[in-house]
């Protein structure tokens, strides 16, 4: 152990004796470790990003939609689409479930006084705002009588606003929908970007009776039914719960499959989940690479360095230090350079995810895994690439390296 | 009452197989050496004045025939004994100094302790200080070995063959790169070092250095030729008056 102290103390002289060298051979690994670092972080970033969008969607969501399979390169709806039938019957019999609304996505034409623009219409009820959690920024929201009254009102996004409207309140102004007059009574507190990248802000809710029965004639069936379970330790009894109301519903005898999906949260969430994680892991494992080749820079360093040590080699072996104590030192002197490297590779790492977040924003939690990852891989490489060259070191023949030129 | 033998070889021979020739470096080599004595090698390149020196040095091993040092039979150590040996019993001194570059002349001379196992030296720094003013730098104890001269390098060279006080030193032309005068101090050193009782044996070429020792071997095709005790020894001031009449 004494042995062990003395020859890290050689191999720190010789690292101190070669500074500039060694500092351009372990940049490689400083840049190695702090792409891992920031790949990952920025990958955890991503995922954290996602999640926040999906509850950001409203707790406890649950989604009621007509089973659709993928042929031919499109979505076919595989059984009739979800209605007013199975609306009435978990509103009617659903004890897990407190909130429900229908949606209905059409898209049409929308002029204001100062703009017009293609754009999706949401036909839903009252209750969607507490199912999604959406708040004002001015107005109010639409109430269950004007659902029932297919009143002609909506609610509009931020984004739309801006390109219809300008600077002008929208508040109780009108907007034609399709021809159709509309009065705008709420406008929605900006929301950003969502999960999928779509812009929440561009949007009109409007009562989903009103899109069914004024706007492009009589359409019978909803796309989703959006549904809230009681709270969040409920949400798998009431997607049980309305599996099962749906099926009763549908007339689904028992054995026969369900012609229908419901997609909870945590579904999303896990699914988002899984898209980000993967990507994380590609991310890091691209960055490795360079981590690598910084391991061969340390390896081709290494191997210089005991060509030109040679008789240094020589001289040590001849005065009495054993091929252990050759091999301990030339390893050690891989092992520290890349540690060293490690090092300032993660202060790197954390630095650059701190400048990005004041660039950008976009906020990167450094993980403390990727630290971990990084640090250790530096090291890994330090000895994967560094025994080869000790051990070259170590096995000269000390005539030969005594005489070398 | 016989002196200690450091060295004594019997019948040691070291053949180099190159294909299917062998080449003979050294046949049927006996030598005695005791403590105290002082002794140059001499002979023509080729002469196997390297391969003896390999040998005695513990760096290689004898075809046949044994080699004891300091009453150790070397011929049946293994590489880390044969390196506890060198770094116990032997200290060396190589033509090129071989010093550490960039680095500090006592760090330089405390390198042998830092292979030494046994536990006996607490002190390094002390000793290698101690070796340095032995020959003679104790002012350039701090020095790195590029701001020293060659003589001053071969100097810590050979403090550093002192510090571990081993029961041989052996000399590789330790002259060969320096300067006329120069080598003549350094062949002084080995007479004051000799005369403190440390055993030396030195391989050269130069006759004038050999000229220092108190017995010359000389080899011819790998064997001993003659081995004689020098009746006139050279003096620092004999060597230098000589050196002046031929300059």
């Amino acid at each position: 152990m004494q042995q062990f102290f003395k020859t890290f103390k050689v191999a720190f002289q010789a690292i101190n004796k070669n500074r500039s060298r060694s500092l351009l051979t372990v940049l490689g690994i400083i840049i190695g470790v702090a792409a891992v670092i920031m790949t990952i972080s920025a990958g955890e970033g991503a995922t954290l990003e996602v999640q926040k969008q999906i509850s950001g969607l409203g707790t406890n969501l649950l989604m009621i939609y007509t089973k659709t399979e993928h042929r031919a390169g499109a979505h076919v709806r595989m059984g009739k689409p979800v209605n007013k039938k199975d609306f009435d019957m978990l509103q009617h019999n659903a004890v897990w479930i407190s909130k429900l609304s229908p949606l209905i996505v059409d898209v049409a034409q929308a002029i204001g006084p100062n703009g017009y623009k293609s754009i999706a219409i949401y036909g839903v009820s009252d209750q969607y705002f507490d199912i999604l959690s959406r708040d004002l920024a001015s107005g109010e929201f639409f109430k269950e009588e004007e659902v029932t009254t297919a009143g002609k009102v909506c609610v509009i996004g931020k984004t739309l606003k801006d390109e219809l409207f300008s600077d002008l309140d929208p508040i109780g102004r009108q907007i034609r929908i399709d021809k159709i007059p509309f009065t705008v009574i709420g406008l929605l507190k900006e929301e950003g970007k969502g999960a999928m990248g779509q812009d929440q802000d561009d949007i009109i809710l409007a009562p989903y009776t009103t899109i069914q029965n004024r706007l492009h004639g009589h359409r019978r069936g909803y796309d989703i039914i959006m549904a809230s379970a009681i709270n969040e330790d409920h949400i798998i009894d009431a997607e049980i719960e309305a599996t099962e109301l749906m099926r009763e519903s549908h007339k689904i005898l028992e054995g026969e499959e369900d012609d229908f999906e419901i997609t909870t949260q945590i579904e999303l969430q896990e699914i988002t989940g899984n898209v980000t994680g993967i990507l994380t892991i590609l991310l890091g494992a691209i960055a490795s690479i360079s981590l690598i080749v910084g391991g061969i820079g340390i390896m081709n360093i290494m191997l210089v360095s005991v060509t030109e040590r040679t008789r240094e080699i020589g001289t040590r072996l001849a005065i009495g230090a054993r091929e252990s104590d050759i091999l301990t030192q030339f390893l050690i002197e891989a092992i520290v350079l890349s540690l060293a490297g490690g090092v300032l590779g993660v202060v790197l790492g954390i630095a650059g995810n701190q400048i990005i977040y004041k660039l950008t924003n976009f906020f990167i939690p450094t993980a403390l895994y990727s630290i971990l990852i990084g640090f250790g891989f530096a090291a890994l490489v330090g000895i994967a690439f560094g025994y080869f060259p000790a051990r070259k070191a170590a096995k000269l023949n000390p005539i030969d390296a005594l005489r070398y030129e | 009452m016989t002196a200690k033998k450091v060295i004594e070889t019997k019948n040691l021979s070291r053949v180099f197989k190159n294909g299917d020739i062998e080449v003979y470096a050294l046949t049927n080599v006996n030598i005695s050496i005791e403590e105290g004595e002082f002794v140059a090698i001499m002979g023509a390149s080729g002469s196997g004045k390297s391969t003896l020196l390999n040998i005695l040095g513990c760096l290689d091993k004898p075809t046949s025939g044994d080699y004891y040092l300091d009453g150790i039979h070397v011929n049946k150590l293994n590489k880390n004994e044969l390196a506890a040996v060198r770094n116990q019993k032997i200290g060396f001194i190589f033509q090129s100094y071989n010093l550490l570059s960039r680095t500090s002349a006592i760090e330089n001379v405390e390198l042998p302790l830092i292979y030494n196992r046994t536990g006996k030296f607490t002190n390094p720094k002390k000793l290698a200080e101690k070796a340095l003013e032995q020959v003679g730098l104790k002012s350039r104890i701090y020095h790195k070995t590029n701001e020293l001269s060659g003589g001053e390098q071969q100097r810590v060279a050979i403090a550093r063959a002192l510090v571990n006080d081993p029961a041989l030193i052996l000399s590789d032309e330790a002259t060969g790169n320096l300067d006329s005068k120069t080598s003549i101090d350094v062949a002084d050193l080995f007479v004051k070092l000799n005369n403190e009782g440390k055993t030396i044996l030195m391989i050269t070429h130069e006759h004038d250095i050999a000229q220092f020792a108190k017995r010359i071997i000389y080899l011819r095709d790998g064997s001993v030729l003659t081995d004689e005790l020098i009746k006139n020894r050279s003096t620092k001031e004999s060597a230098l008056k000589e050196l002046a009449l031929t300059t």
